[in-house]
C-alpha cells in the first residue's frame, strides 16, 4: 500500500522566485476549508457568528466567512476548522428545526491570497466590484466573477496591508492563478509562499 | 500655403533635443518628441494630408487636433489614425489613405468631375436596379471605400480592461474641469479626471497669454499634488444607465488601449467647446483652418501655418489667433471682423491651396485678398454628447449662437464653456462649485450604497439629503450666428456632404433632422458630428425656413469618440478547467479535446489500441468532469422523485440507480446515476456538460417550488478526481490498492457504492458502474490526492497491462455497448420514451418534472433511438447523416453517433428513426455527405456488443 500522498495544489506551474513585490500572490489551496449550510437565522448562524457578507474569527482561530445567506465557509488550520465545525451537525444543544450540513471543501476549492497596497488596483482588472475601503472593508465577504470565474472573495488584511482571499472551483485554479499574475504584472506582482 | 518650423515658443510642448525620424508615404521626414504626426509633417512643409471620401479633394489641416477630419492616416498596419492627435514616434511608417496611386496624383479625384451627380442619396437611388447587377456594383464600390487597410495577419495586440467606482468622474480637464476635480477631491471624494488631449489644461495650453499660462502652471501643480486620479489621452466614450461610463485610455504603458468601465456616483461633464467651421465656397481647400488650429500649431508645436493670412473673427479666440499669427511672423493681410457684419464669401486657388480670400462686401463688389491662409473663428459647438446620453435635450440660444444643456439628471452636472461664458476666474469658480456639489451628491449616493450592501462598512444616520444646486450660473456672451455664407460649401468634411446636399435633401422631403442625417450621412463620419452638427442643423433650418431651435439637434449616442473593437473586447478571458490528473496526461503527450471549458484527454496516440486494452486487460480514464452533486438532508428522496422520471423512495444505502431527468416539456435534460452514501446523504452524478445546468435546475426546484424541503445541494464535481477503472482485470487492479472494501462480486455488486481507502487516501468512494460495458469501478478520490492515486493505479497494474484511455476510446466503447449520450443522440425535441428506456418512466408517481407531457406522449408513436449497422462494415457514416426513404429525399431519421468498432471489426451507429423503422431487422437508407446512399440495418438491441451485459456484471 502506498503512503498517503501530500495534497497536490491545482497550481502546478512553476514561477520564478520573487520577493518584495506589491502585491504578492500566494497559493494557499491546501488550507482546510469547510462549507456549512444552515438556517440563516437559526442557532447555527448564531454559533458561527459571521453575518452574510462579513467574516469573523472563531474561538479556535478559524476564519468564518458568511458567504451567502445560510452558508458559511470555515477555513484555517485543520485543527482550527475542526473546532469550529465540531458538533454543528449534531442536534444536541441546537434547535431541532435547524437543518445543518457541513462538508469538507478543501479539495474542491482553490484558494489564493493577494496582499498589498496595490491589490485592489489589481483586482479592478479582473473583477467589477468596488474594492474601496467603505464598500469592501477588512472583513468583507463577497461572491463575484474574477476573470470570468465564479469566486468567493474575503478581505482579510494582513500586517496592515489589504489582503484578499480568493476561492474558486479547483479545476479553474491554474487558469485563475495565471490570470491574477497577468493582472498584477503592471504593478510588479510577485509570487510568494504563504500560509492562509 | 507654406508651413515651417518657428523658433522656440515659450508654450511649446516639443522637445527639440529629441529628434524623431519617420516615413511619410515612403519618404524620410523628421520631427521632435512631443510633435503630433500632423505637426511634424506641417513643420516640414507638407500641407496635403488626405483625400476626401467621395470627391477625393485634397485636404489639409483644419483643426489640428483629434477631431480634424482631414488628418486620418495609416500608421504601419493601423488604419484611420488621427494624425492631429497621435504623437510622433521614432521609425513610424505613416501613409496617406484613400488615394490611388498616390496622395498628390489621385486618379479617383475624377469623381469630383461627376460631383453634381454624386449628390446625397446617389448610391441609394442608383444601385438599386437592376437587382441582378448588385454583386458587380458591390465589387466596384468596394474599391472606392474610404479608410485605411487592415492586414488580417496583424498579431492581436494587448488591450486591457479595468473597473472603477469613483465618487466623481470629471470628463474634461480644462480649467473648470480641473477645479471641479480638485474641489471634489478636497472633500475626501475619490475623483477620476479624464482628459481627451495629451495633457490637462484645455484651451489654456495653446494660449500665449501670460495670465493663462500662469493659471495653467498653477492648476497643473495643484492637480499633481492632489489625490485626483488623472487620465490623459483618454475619453469618456459613453454614459449609460446609472452613470455607468465607458472610458478609453489610449496611452497606457502596458496596452495599446485600456477600457475602463466606471460606475460614477456623479458625472461632471466639462468638455469645453469645439470650434466649428464656417460654410462657404472653398472652405475645404488646404489653407483654410480654424483659429484653434492656428494657435495650436504656433503655440504647442512651433509651426508657422502660412505666410500671409486673412483672419475671419467673430470672437476673442479669433482675435487671439490674429495676435499669435502676427507674433509668429505671419503677415496679416486682413482681419475680417464678423462682429461688424463682415463675411467671407469664398476662397480661390487651386484644389491644393488657397491663393486668395474673397470677402463679401455687401452691395459693393466682393473684395479679393491674396493670402495662402484663412483662419476662421466662427463660433462653437457645445459637445453635449454625454449629457444627451443622460437624457438631456440641449436647447439653442440664438443670442449666444450655440446649444446649451437643459435639464440633465441630478447625478450629472456640467461646468465650463459648455454651460456658459465668463472670465477664466469665473469659469474656475463655477468649476469648483460644481465639484463641491458633485462631491456632496456623491456622498449621498455612497451612503445609500453602503446602507444597502451587506459587506460594506455600516453607516450611521439617515441618507444625506440631495444637495441643492446653488451655483451661480455663468453668463452667455452674445455671438454672431455664423453658419453659412452667401455661397455653398462643405458641411461634413468626413463624409463630403455640402450645404447643397442638405438643401436637396430637404427638398426631397427629409424634413426631420434625424432623417436628413441618415439620408445624407452628415455627422456620421469619424468626427461624429463634433464639427458638423450645428452647421447641418443650420443648413436644414435655412432650407426649411425655420429657426435652428425649431429644427433641434440630432441625438448624440455613444461612443463620444470612435474606439477600436479591441478596446471594447478588452482583455480576453477564456477560463479553462483541468483535472488534478492533467499534469500526468500532459507528460504522456496526450492529445486533448476541449469539451466546454474542460481540457480533456482525447487519446494517447491510438484510440483503437486503447479500446482493445480495456476489452482485454484494464484501462484508466480520467472522468473528473462528470458532474457530482452532494445531496444531504431528510428530503433528498423526495427531490429525486421530483427530478427523475423513475422512482427513488426505496434506494437502499450502498445502492446506485440510473436516472433520467426531463425538462417540464418531457424532453430529456440529463442522465446519470445517483448513489446513496448514507441515510440522508446521496451523491448525484450528471453528464459532464450538464453539470452546471443540472445544479441550477435542482436549486431552482428547491428554492422556488419546494423551499420547505430540507435538502442541501453542493456541487463537488472537482472536489473529487474521478477515475474509471475498466476491463476484465479491473477488480484485480482495484484490489491491489484498496482497503476497507470487500470487492467480491457478491459483496460489491454492479450498481452499488462503497466508501474506501485507496492508495492510502481515505475519504474515497467508488461505485460499480461504467460506460464502456466492461467490469468497471468508478473511483472518486479527494482531488488533492487524485494524481497520486492515478499514479499508484498505474504502478500497481503494470503487470496487468494497465493503460490510459481517452474520451475517444470511451466513446467507441459506449457506442459498442449502445449507451446514448444526452445532447448527441438526443436533441431538443427528444422525449424520454424515444430513448428506448420508456420502462424507466413511472407515470404512477404523484408528480415529477415533465410528467404531464410524458402522460400525453405515452399514447403516441415517437421517433426512436436505435442501433444501426451499415451493411458495408467498412463504411462509417458521418454523424448527422440523414436516413431517407429509398431514392427519395424524404427524411426518416439521422445517424447520431458512428464509429468503427475495433472490437467488432465493423462500423456501428446509433440513430434516431421514425417509429415504424425502429424494429430490429428493418432496412434503412443512409444518405452520406458525399451524396452516396448506403443500406443499413436496425439491430434488436442498442448494444452492438455484449447485449446481455455479462461483462459489466462480472
Amino acid at each position: 500500500m502506498a503512503d498517503v500522498s501530500k495534497f497536490e495544489s491545482p497550481v502546478v506551474a512553476s514561477y520564478p522566485p520573487s520577493s518584495g513585490g506589491d502585491p504578492t500572490l500566494a497559493d494557499v489551496s491546501a488550507t482546510t476549508k469547510w462549507l456549512v449550510r444552515a438556517d440563516a437565522d437559526g442557532p447555527t448562524a448564531d454559533q458561527l457568528g459571521a453575518a452574510f457578507g462579513r467574516s469573523q474569527v472563531a474561538a479556535g482561530g478559524a476564519l468564518v466567512l458568511g458567504s451567502r445567506p445560510g452558508e458559511w465557509i470555515v477555513l484555517g488550520a485543520s485543527v482550527q476548522v475542526s473546532m469550529a465545525v465540531a458538533g454543528l451537525e449534531q442536534p444536541e444543544g441546537l434547535d431541532s428545526s435547524d437543518f445543518v450540513s457541513a462538508l469538507d471543501w478543501t479539495h474542491g476549492r482553490a484558494l489564493f491570497r493577494v496582499t498589498g497596497h496595490g491589490a485592489a488596483r489589481m483586482l479592478e482588472k479582473v473583477c467589477s466590484l468596488d474594492w474601496s475601503d467603505p464598500m469592501t472593508p477588512d472583513g468583507a465577504v463577497v461572491s463575484a466573477s474574477v476573470a470570468k470565474v465564479t469566486c468567493d472573495i474575503a478581505r482579510n488584511d494582513a500586517d496592515g496591508a489589504p489582503s484578499y482571499l480568493i476561492f474558486c472551483d479547483r479545476s479553474f485554479g491554474q487558469y485563475l492563478f495565471d490570470a491574477l499574475i497577468d493582472a498584477g504584472d503592471e504593478f510588479g506582482i510577485s509570487v510568494v509562499t504563504s500560509t492562509a | 500655403m507654406t508651413m515651417s518650423r518657428l523658433g522656440i515658443q515659450s508654450t511649446e510642448v516639443i522637445d527639440r533635443a529629441t529628434k524623431l525620424r519617420f516615413k511619410w508615404n515612403g519618404k524620410r521626414f523628421s520631427g521632435f518628441e512631443g510633435d503630433t504626426i500632423a505637426s511634424a509633417l506641417a513643420a516640414s512643409g507638407e500641407h496635403i494630408f488626405s483625400r476626401s471620401m467621395k470627391y477625393h479633394r485634397p485636404r489639409g489641416i483644419l483643426t489640428a487636433d483629434y477631431w480634424d477630419p482631414n488628418l486620418l492616416v495609416q500608421v504601419g498596419d493601423d488604419p484611420n489614425v488621427r494624425a492631429g492627435h497621435r504623437l510622433l514616434e521614432s521609425s513610424m511608417d505613416v501613409r496617406s489613405q484613400n488615394a490611388w496611386p498616390s496622395l498628390h496624383r489621385d486618379l479617383k479625384a475624377a469623381n469630383s468631375l461627376l460631383g453634381r451627380f454624386l449628390t446625397a442619396g446617389f448610391y441609394y437611388k442608383t444601385f438599386m436596379r437592376p437587382q441582378w447587377l448588385w454583386p458587380t456594383y458591390e465589387r466596384v464600390l468596394a474599391t472606392f471605400a474610404p479608410g485605411g487597410k487592415i492586414d488580417i495577419d496583424t498579431p492581436h495586440r494587448y488591450h486591457d480592461k479595468r473597473y472603477s467606482h469613483p465618487d466623481v468622474v470629471v470628463a474634461g480637464a480644462g480649467p473648470a474641469g480641473i477645479e471641479a476635480a480638485l474641489a471634489a477631491s478636497a472633500t475626501g471624494a475619490q475623483v477620476l479626471l479624464v482628459e481627451h488631449q495629451h495633457a490637462v489644461g484645455g484651451h489654456l495650453r495653446f494660449s500665449s497669454g501670460d495670465a493663462d499660462q500662469a493659471a495653467l502652471t498653477q492648476l497643473q501643480a495643484t492637480l499633481a499634488a492632489s489625490d485626483v486620479e488623472v487620465l490623459t489621452d483618454s475619453t469618456v466614450t459613453g454614459r449609460y444607465e446609472d452613470n455607468w461610463l465607458g472610458i478609453v485610455q489610449r496611452n497606457h504603458p502596458i496596452a495599446v488601449e485600456r477600457l475602463i468601465k466606471a460606475r460614477a456616483k456623479v458625472l461632471v461633464v466639462a468638455p469645453g467647446l469645439i470650434e466649428r467651421p464656417y460654410v462657404f465656397e472653398g472652405n475645404d481647400r488646404p489653407g483654410v483652418i480654424t483659429s484653434g488650429a492656428a494657435r495650436r500649431l504656433i503655440n504647442l508645436w512651433g509651426v508657422k501655418p502660412g505666410e500671409r493670412a486673412v483672419v475671419f473673427s467673430a470672437n476673442a479666440d479669433g482675435d487671439a489667433a490674429a495676435a499669435d499669427l502676427d507674433r509668429a511672423g505671419v503677415e496679416i493681410a486682413e482681419i475680417v471682423d464678423a462682429r461688424e457684419r463682415r463675411r467671407i464669401s469664398s476662397t480661390t486657388g487651386s484644389s491644393r491651396a488657397v491663393d486668395a480670400v474673397v470677402v463679401d462686401a455687401g452691395l459693393a463688389s466682393n473684395q479679393r485678398i491674396d493670402a495662402d491662409l484663412l483662419v476662421v473663428a466662427a463660433g462653437w459647438t457645445a459637445p453635449t454628447s454625454l449629457l444627451n446620453m443622460a437624457g438631456d435635450r440641449p436647447v439653442y440660444d440664438a443670442t449666444a449662437a450655440r446649444f446649451f444643456p437643459s435639464d440633465p439628471p441630478a447625478n450629472v452636472l456640467a461646468t465650463g464653456g459648455i454651460v456658459g461664458d465668463g472670465s477664466l476666474d469665473q469659469l474656475r469658480s463655477h468649476g469648483a462649485a460644481t465639484g463641491r456639489l458633485a462631491a456632496a451628491r456623491a456622498a449621498a449616493v455612497r451612503h445609500r450604497l453602503q446602507a444597502h450592501t451587506a459587506r460594506a462598512l455600516a453607516v450611521d444616520g439617515t441618507e444625506p439629503a440631495w444637495a441643492p444646486d446653488e451655483r451661480s450660473p455663468l453668463g452667455r456672451d452674445a455671438h454672431p450666428e455664423l453658419y453659412r455664407s452667401d455661397t455653398h460649401g462643405m458641411v461634413d468634411y468626413s463624409e463630403d456632404v455640402s450645404s447643397k446636399d442638405l438643401v436637396a435633401a430637404s427638398k426631397e422631403g427629409y424634413d426631420s433632422v434625424e432623417l436628413a442625417k441618415r439620408f445624407t450621412t452628415a455627422t456620421m463620419g469619424p468626427s461624429q458630428g463634433k464639427l458638423e452638427t450645428v452647421n447641418t442643423v443650420a443648413a436644414i433650418a435655412e432650407a426649411r425656413g425655420e429657426t435652428i431651435a425649431e429644427v433641434g439637434t440630432t441625438v448624440w449616442r455613444p461612443p463620444y469618440a470612435p474606439l477600436t473593437l479591441g478596446a471594447l473586447a478588452g482583455r480576453v478571458f477564456e477560463p479553462v478547467r483541468v483535472s488534478s490528473i492533467h499534469p500526468w496526461h500532459e507528460a504522456k503527450g496526450v492529445t486533448t479535446i476541449q469539451a466546454g471549458q474542460w481540457i480533456r484527454p482525447d487519446h494517447y496516440g491510438d484510440p483503437a489500441a486503447e479500446v482493445r486494452n480495456v476489452r482485454e486487460n484494464v484501462g484508466l480514464i480520467d472522468v473528473t468532469p462528470l458532474g457530482k452533486l452532494d445531496l444531504r438532508g431528510p428530503d433528498v428522496s423526495k427531490l429525486l422523485n421530483l427530478l427523475y422520471v423513475n422512482k427513488w423512495s426505496k434506494l437502499a444505502v450502498g445502492k446506485v440507480r440510473y436516472g433520467m431527468m426531463c425538462a417540464e416539456d418531457g424532453v430529456v435534460l440529463d442522465d446519470g446515476v445517483t448513489g446513496r452514501l448514507g441515510e440522508d446523504h446521496y451523491m448525484m452524478s450528471t453528464t459532464s456538460s450538464g453539470a452546471g445546468g443540472v445544479w441550477e435546475w435542482v436549486e431552482n426546484w428547491l428554492q422556488t417550488e419546494r423551499p420547505d424541503w430540507r435538502v442541501h445541494v453542493t456541487p463537488v464535481t472537482t472536489a473529487y478526481a474521478s477515475i474509471n477503472i475498466a476491463g476484465p482485470k479491473s477488480r484485480e487492479l482495484v484490489s491491489r490498492v484498496t482497503s476497507g472494501v470487500d470487492l467480491d462480486p457478491d459483496a460489491f455488486r454492479y450498481m452499488e457504492v462503497r466508501g474506501a481507502t485507496v492508495a492510502g487516501v481515505s475519504g474515497c468512494f467508488m461505485w460499480r458502474i461504467g460506460f464502456t460495458g466492461e467490469l468497471s469501478f468508478e473511483l472518486h478520490v479527494p482531488a488533492g490526492h487524485g494524481l497520486a492515486v492515478w499514479e499508484a493505479l498505474m504502478d500497481a497494474g503494470s503487470d496487468l497491462g494497465v493503460g490510459p484511455f481517452g474520451l475517444e476510446g470511451q466513446r467507441i466503447m459506449r457506442l459498442e455497448k449502445g449507451h446514448f449520450i444526452v445532447g448527441q443522440d438526443t436533441d431538443g425535441l427528444t422525449l424520454a420514451p424515444s430513448t428506448g428506456m420508456g420502462g424507466l418512466i413511472k407515470l404512477d408517481k404523484d408528480d415529477f418534472a415533465g410528467k404531464p407531457e410524458l402522460v400525453w406522449a405515452a399514447d403516441r408513436r415517437l421517433p426512436q433511438i436505435v442501433a444501426i449497422q451499415p451493411d458495408n462494415p467498412n463504411i462509417v457514416p458521418d454523424e448527422a447523416c440523414q436516413i431517407v426513404r429509398g431514392d427519395s429525399n424524404e427524411i426518416l431519421g439521422r445517424i447520431t453517433s458512428a464509429r468503427f468498432s475495433p472490437t467488432l471489426g465493423r462500423s456501428i451507429c446509433l440513430g434516431q428513426v421514425e417509429p415504424e423503422l425502429a424494429t430490429g431487422g428493418t432496412k434503412l437508407t443512409v444518405l452520406l455527405t458525399s451524396g452516396e446512399r448506403i443500406s443499413a440495418t436496425v439491430i434488436d438491441h442498442h448494444a452492438h456488443f455484449d447485449p446481455a451485459g455479462e461483462r459489466l456484471r462480472g
